[in-house]
């Protein structure tokens, strides 16, 4: 039964090798301890096939030492799965939430501004001047206050259509040619392409598996995505409701349609610049409130309309000081005015309130949401970062371990020198 | 939130976003502290924001109420003016008839009372066409003219339509008063009221015969008693009104203090309770701070030997 003189150095060599591995991974994993989206990576290792030694009872085996059979990624690809699907939910709350907040602040202006309220009720308390006496200074106040309300519906409502069209607008950056979707599509594209190379010659390209997540997670604010991945290790990707893959391979299909339930900061655009999403609805909720000022009000002026249009953008004063009517017959005083007077706090007042609540409502739902998604999608980046992140603290052990490993690796291969030198030196008296 | 390992990356953005959001909840709080508002913005407290807005429309429409009033007050008080004003004059034109009828005073002496007679038939019309911020008050609804004007003598030109004023909720009241009811359209209408009468004692004391004299002493005087009873009637109107109007002051001002106290309760601050909460949200973020310098400074490296 002999093993060969110099196989424990080969062995011990191996083990230098594995440790010197293992402690250049953990410079990687250190050096990029704060690079976003870096998966963290260890050293795989095996036993080497062992060498077998006859015997007179058959034999044995000996081990011949360790050998790197991979330097891979610690990722979990359902916990990847999770994260893009809760960065979706979480960029359409937050792009909800920022638009309908500006479309409060069109309408109910800053704390010490009450917007539309104040200037109704100057409306109203002019038409009361007018009861009192009627002549050309009250008259006048009348014509004023209206117009002053006739511009703010026209402002509130222009101020609202402006947050409209801006989503518009940011949506078609967006997705323009050189738009980040196109952007984001292209280099996933590329990065199929090289995988797929790399994995065919049987190399983990953990770096490139990080852009391409990275690029997947960036998409996945614009709008939900799923992705598959193929046996060459590239991977096919469905974006929003687009009916052809975004991705597939190395072929990227932009532009294509997407609807309000494509999700993402992309679907939440839509939603927002639709006329018949929540800032359409409210335009038309403003619109309600200007028609009913301007119905109840020209049903008390009969012979010639006070207000002219029909939706909050379009009203505007038509009468003048000579045409504004204060009474129905010359016995009947200031009937008329009194009688437009009293229509403060009615049913123009109540749906201004109402349309207030539901904004309201509205943005405070939107912000609750958002508080909720973010804190929902905090918790799964943690989980992802709990797998894939870089600890110091544990590179730190890493560190040391690998570094005793080196250490006892260089002594084995000092012990069998030894030997080797008391072999060849002493055995047979030295020369 | 966190399971099993926890990495460098995941300790330095938990402890920035702990110290964001303290912040966060104290600029809210400053805010509120700064504007004296507990809802900043409708999403604060959307159904607190439109209860706001509809505390603010009944506090509008009471102030307008509250204006009809004082208006409506300014009427009554330039009329009760007028009307003891025609009081006295009406009540001295009967000291003159007295003293005429008596029978005892000559010629002379009647035809001065006749002008004094009808220098207050004038005055009392002057007293009808009374102004209140430009307006007629004795007019009717036609209060742009001038109840008795000199181009048309002693005829009415108003009319008797109620002037109102709307007080309260649904509450309307008639500020004005019908005086042409007292004072009547002259001797063209032979209508035996104030003027009517007047003018007739004037011309009776100026033709001076027997009949006339005691014209004044039975029908003129009678009138006249008429006369005074309705003007008294009027004055009496005027009062009630008044009253009404001080009685709805009473109530509006009441609507408004609660309507105050309800907006207050709404969408103001308690002060106390949001200083506390600041002050408390202080501590919170100097120990976030702290906390946050501490935890990320350290790491194994500090306890390894070299």
């Amino acid at each position: 039964m002999t093993i060969p003189s110099f196989t424990g150095l080969q062995t011990a060599l191996s083990g230098l090798e594995a440790a010197q591995a293992a402690i250049t991974t953990t410079g990687e994993n250190i050096a990029n301890a704060n690079t976003a989206g870096y998966t963290r990576q260890t050293v795989q290792t095996a036993a080497t096939a062992p060498l077998t030694i006859a015997g007179p009872n058959g034999g044995t085996q000996v081990g011949t030492g360790v050998s790197i059979t991979d330097i891979s990624r610690i990722r979990n690809q359902f916990l990847d799965v999770q994260y893009r699907a809760q960065n979706s939910a979480t960029s359409n709350a937050n792009s909800n939430a920022t638009e309908l907040g500006q479309v409060q602040t069109a309408v109910a202006g800053d704390s010490t501004n009450d917007g539309l309220q104040s200037v109704m009720s100057a409306f109203w308390s002019s038409w009361t001047a007018l009861g009192q006496t009627d002549n050309a200074a009250s008259r006048q106040g009348v014509i004023d206050a209206g117009q002053t309300l006739a511009t703010t519906f026209n402002t509130v409502a222009q101020q609202m259509q402006t947050v409209q069209s801006q989503a518009a607008q940011q949506y078609s950056t967006l997705t323009g040619t050189n738009g980040q979707v196109a952007q984001d599509a292209q280099q996933i594209a590329t990065l199929n392409q090289q995988i797929a190379q790399a994995t065919q010659a049987g190399i983990s390209p953990n770096t490139l598996l990080d852009q391409r997540d990275n690029a997947l997670d960036d998409l996945s604010s614009l709008a939900n995505i799923s992705v598959s991945t193929g046996s060459d290790g590239a991977v096919t990707v469905n974006f929003g409701d687009a009916s052809s893959p975004l991705v597939s391979g190395t072929t990227v299909t932009w532009p294509q349609t997407l609807t309000s339930a494509a999700g993402g900061q992309l679907g939440s655009l839509l939603n927002i610049s639709s006329s018949t999403g929540p800032v359409g609805q409210y335009l038309s909720s403003l619109d309600g409130v200007a028609n009913q000022v301007i119905s109840s009000v020209n049903s008390l002026q009969p012979s010639s309309p006070f207000f002219t249009g029909t939706s909050a953008s379009t009203i505007a004063v038509s009468a003048n000081t000579s045409t504004v009517q204060s009474s129905s017959s010359s016995t009947s005083g200031t009937d008329l005015a009194q009688s437009i007077a009293a229509l403060s706090g009615g049913s123009a007042d109540q749906s201004y309130a109402a349309f207030v609540a539901q904004i309201g409502n509205g943005v405070a739902a939107a912000q609750t949401t958002q508080a909720t998604q973010q804190s929902v999608l905090t918790a799964v980046s943690n989980q992802r970062q709990s797998v894939s992140g870089v600890s110091l603290d544990e590179e730190m052990t890493n560190l040391i371990q690998y570094q005793q490993a080196y250490q006892a690796s260089a002594r084995v291969m000092n012990t069998i020198d030894d030997a080797l030198n008391t072999l060849i030196n002493t055995v047979g008296g030295g020369i | 939130m966190i399971s099993g390992r926890i990495t460098t990356q995941m300790t330095t953005a938990s402890v920035l976003s702990s110290i964001n959001n303290v912040q966060d909840q104290l600029a809210t709080t400053q805010q509120q502290l700064s504007t004296g508002l507990s809802i900043n913005q409708p999403s604060d407290n959307p159904s607190g924001a439109s209860l706001a807005i509809q505390l603010k429309n009944d506090l509008a429409g009471l102030s307008n109420y509250n204006s009809n009033i004082t208006d409506g007050t300014a009427w009554a008080s330039a009329a009760d003016t007028s009307l003891s004003n025609v009081m006295s004059m009406l009540q001295r034109a009967q000291e003159l008839t007295v003293q005429a009828s008596n029978g005892d005073e000559s010629a002379t002496d009647l035809s001065s009372t006749a002008d004094e007679i009808d220098q207050l038939a004038d005055a009392i019309k002057q007293e009808a066409n009374t102004q209140y911020n430009g307006q007629y008050i004795f007019s009717g609804t036609a209060s742009g003219t001038q109840p008795y004007s000199s181009s048309t003598g002693d005829v009415f030109q108003g009319n008797t339509s109620a002037v109102t004023r709307q007080i309260g909720p649904g509450s309307t009241l008639q500020v004005n008063v019908d005086l042409s009811s007292v004072l009547g359209s002259g001797t063209s209408a032979n209508d035996n009221k104030l003027l009517d009468t007047l003018r007739t004692i004037s011309s009776d004391m100026r033709s001076g015969n027997t009949a006339a004299i005691s014209d004044l002493s039975t029908t003129q005087l009678t009138n006249l008693q008429n006369s005074l009873n309705s003007l008294t009637q009027v004055q009496a109107n005027v009062g009630a009104t008044q009253n009404r109007l001080t009685l709805a002051t009473d109530r509006i001002t009441g609507l408004q203090n609660s309507d105050t106290q309800s907006l207050s309760n709404d969408e103001d601050v308690n002060m106390a309770q949001a200083m506390t909460t600041y002050s408390n949200q202080q501590a919170a973020f100097t120990a976030a701070l702290k906390a946050g310098a501490n935890i990320v400074q350290s790491s194994l490296m500090d306890f390894l030997s070299n």
